[in-house]
């Protein structure tokens, strides 16, 4: 075994792209196909699916579901925008001013992720609730007005999401911020940059690659969420595209037109995430 | 067995802070529609599978068992059984139910009790490959509710029964408003476990009002505090008999007009609840809301304020059945455990625990029995509990109130498609 591997050194790459390779194509390629095959079909439940090659589903879902669709894209990118107004003074701090408290900040961080995330959002429903302690406390010295709420509207929704991603978005900043040797932004300084120009030329442009990841890493599944939505939202006007996706799965039984949705969302997520990285890798040329 | 009723307040709070009461089976996860959330996820491959390997139901042979009835055999000495969560008598410090122990050693029947069933739709999810493949399901009793239990025997996926013959206690102790159900005439393929009704719950601090009727759940003035159900089953049924109209007669024009009254309510809908409407109602985020009795009932341990009516147009009384899944290796076994959950004194067991709406009236007095013993025993605060579980309209209705609740209606698979896209557009847009 040893020699024939010696005589086929190119092989051992392939070898070790093996585990991961079948891992994926029996839990996401294999899945994948059957999500297509049963996006085309058509029936019900009681007399059965049959492929037609109902490719008519599509534009059915797109036309039916658009407002739904562009909501999710909508919470997705404020979701993301805040991440990283949030996520990048953390990094940075951690990265730059963290000295020996880094790793017990970083494990800040990630402390949330000990909790079930459905207890994590449940729990938001208690901070937030109409009556609740945070609510509560400031309707009872008057600064809010009794009707006013928080739960059930968008602005709860999206500060769960946003909640819930924010650890995926410091994390790959920490990592690209930590790596940047200080010594360029002194260097930077020495050539009369001011610390914001020093900041605009230097760090932010050797810390892309993180917010490239961070963002991608907030965006993709904050589209995709449904669980933020129904319990922190559970109105019409804060449904998102998950969630139609399981009431057509779950509810409807509807199985073609939930598999056309999480098709069209998937393949949509995917071209943008190609022109985002095009145009993100030309930024980086022009800087 | 009592004991879990006498927890701390603060172990009761956090309790229902995560899951929205304890108990109950349903504060916890009763979904028809949108599932519990974590097993929403985990149920997308079966669902797929099942969508691409099946054909349409009962397309194999549908007699699995001979196309006739069962029971009347010889119990083969075991029984798998799936059941919704904490939804049978359980001892809180061994796990151990003394119902079940008290048939196991009866019957030396053993009981194989599992807590699968989370969700009408998505348990039927996990069965319905098997029964439209004329297989055994691996269950030899499971608990759906009414609709689901017409919707299987529409399908032919329950097994029938003589239920005078297998389950004498049930003709013998059951309330006549459990036989004959027009989900499943004669009881030929079901008995009830528990049942319970879905009507209004308030919290009159906040409505300043009594609240009776469905006009209220209407009413522009509690615009943001009004819950409904996601449930369409239990939603529009309230809706059609605001509208003058039984469900099970409704018609596709009485279901248009419901849906008409529900979208133009919809604005002044703070959501369309599951189980978390509980949670919300306790938390004063509702003010009124629709809801299912047996949650009302605890949750009034925490605010006895809180009220629960039954619109004056009428309720629902839906009943969740032990039925007899299609081709199950034990199904006389099944019939022997039917047949002794009917006695009295082990539906009040049950009863004692669980909290729902109990099918055999006699067990009231034994409860009650039950209270008097633990109050001469210096108990005091049991005896209280199993008062207030014997006296509760919630666990015991009255007559008057029985008259007022209606079914489910059955509803045939394009019924079902119109409800479902109709309300739909009223929940999600």
């Amino acid at each position: 075994m040893a020699a024939w591997l010696r005589r086929r050194r190119g092989l051992i790459p392939y070898l070790f792209l093996l585990p991961g390779g079948l891992w994926l194509v029996v839990f996401f390629v294999l899945p994948m196909v059957t999500m297509a095959s049963v996006a085309l079909q058509e029936g019900t439940l009681g007399t059965g699916f049959t492929f037609t090659f109902n490719i008519g589903v599509f534009p059915e879902v797109l036309g039916r579901y658009d407002e739904q669709f562009l909501r999710s894209l909508l919470y997705a990118l404020v979701v993301t925008i805040l991440t990283m107004a949030i996520g990048y003074p953390m990094a940075y701090t951690i990265a730059f001013r963290g000295g020996r408290y880094k790793n017990v900040l970083l494990l800040l961080v990630i402390l949330p992720f000990f909790t079930s995330f459905i207890i994590r959002t449940i729990s938001w429903k208690f901070i937030l609730a109409d009556q609740g302690f945070v609510l509560g406390t400031l309707k009872d010295i008057g600064l809010l007005d009794d009707g006013f709420r928080l739960l059930a509207t968008p602005v709860a929704v999206i500060s769960g999401i946003t909640y819930n991603y924010l650890p995926f978005v410091v994390l790959p900043l920490y990592v690209a911020l930590e790596k940047i040797d200080p010594r360029l932004v002194e260097a930077a300084t020495d050539l009369y940059a001011s610390r914001l120009q020093a900041f605009l030329r230097v760090t932010l442009p050797l810390s892309i690659s993180g917010v490239f990841a961070g963002s991608l890493l907030a965006f993709i599944p904050a589209a995709g969420d449904y669980i933020n939505a129904e319990l922190l939202g559970g109105t019409r006007e804060t449904t998102m595209i998950g969630n139609v996706v399981q009431t057509l799965y779950l509810t409807n039984n509807d199985y073609p037109q939930a598999s056309a949705i999480s098709l069209i969302l998937m393949v949509g997520l995917i071209i943008g995430v190609v022109i985002y990285t095009r145009v993100l890798r030309g930024q980086e040329l022009t800087v | 067995m009592r004991d879990e009723q006498r927890d701390s307040s603060i172990e009761r709070a956090i309790a229902r802070a995560f899951n929205g009461g304890r108990y109950s089976r349903r504060t916890f996860l009763r979904r028809a529609g949108k599932g519990a959330v974590v097993a929403g996820s985990a149920l997308t491959l079966p669902a797929i599978l099942a969508a691409c390997g099946i054909g349409p139901a009962g397309s194999g042979s549908p007699t699995a068992s001979g196309g006739g009835l069962v029971g009347g055999g010889e119990p083969a000495g075991t029984l798998i059984f799936a059941n919704w969560p904490l939804y049978i008598d359980q001892d809180e410090a061994t796990g151990e139910s003394a119902t079940l122990q008290q048939f196991e050693e009866e019957t030396e029947i053993a009981v194989d009790y599992n807590e699968a069933i989370q969700d009408n739709q998505e348990f039927f999810g996990t069965i319905q490959p098997a029964l439209a493949g004329s297989q055994d399901t691996g269950w030899d009793m499971i608990v759906p509710t009414d609709w689901m239990v017409g919707k299987m025997i529409s399908l032919g996926y329950l097994e029938a029964f003589d239920v005078a013959a297998s389950v004498p206690n049930f003709v013998a102790n059951a309330a006549d408003t459990y036989k004959n159900p027009s989900y499943d005439p004669d009881n030929a393929h079901s008995v009830p476990w528990q049942s319970g009704i879905t009507g209004i719950a308030y919290n009159p601090e906040l409505t300043g009002r009594e609240i009776t009727s469905f006009a209220d759940l209407l009413d522009p003035e509690f615009e943001g505090r009004v819950g409904m159900f996601s449930e369409v089953r239990d939603t529009c049924s309230l809706a059609l008999l605001h509208n003058g109209v039984q469900p099970k007669d409704a018609v596709e024009a009485d279901v248009r007009a419901a849906m008409d009254v529900l979208r133009e309510q919809a604005p002044l809908v703070r959501g369309y609840y599951g189980n978390e409407y509980a949670q919300e109602l306790a938390s004063g985020s509702l003010a009124l809301t629709m809801a299912w009795s047996g949650d009302v009932f605890q949750l009034q341990f925490d605010n006895p304020d809180l009220r629960f009516v039954v619109p004056e147009a009428g309720g629902i009384l839906w009943v969740d059945n032990m039925t007899i899944p299609k081709g199950a290796q034990h199904p006389n076994d099944a019939l022997a455990f039917m047949d002794f959950v009917f006695r009295p004194e082990v539906a009040a067991q049950i009863t004692e625990y669980v909290n729902y709406i109990c099918p055999v009236p006699g067990s009231q007095e034994i409860i009650q029995t039950h209270a008097q013993e633990a109050a001469d025993g210096g108990d005091q605060e049991t005896a209280d509990y199993l008062t207030s579980v014997a006296e509760s309209e919630l666990v015991f209705p009255s007559e008057e109130m029985l008259a007022n609740l209606h079914s489910y209606k059955v509803l045939t698979e394009d019924e079902e498609e119109l409800w479902n896209s109709l309300f739909q557009e009223i929940t999600q847009g």
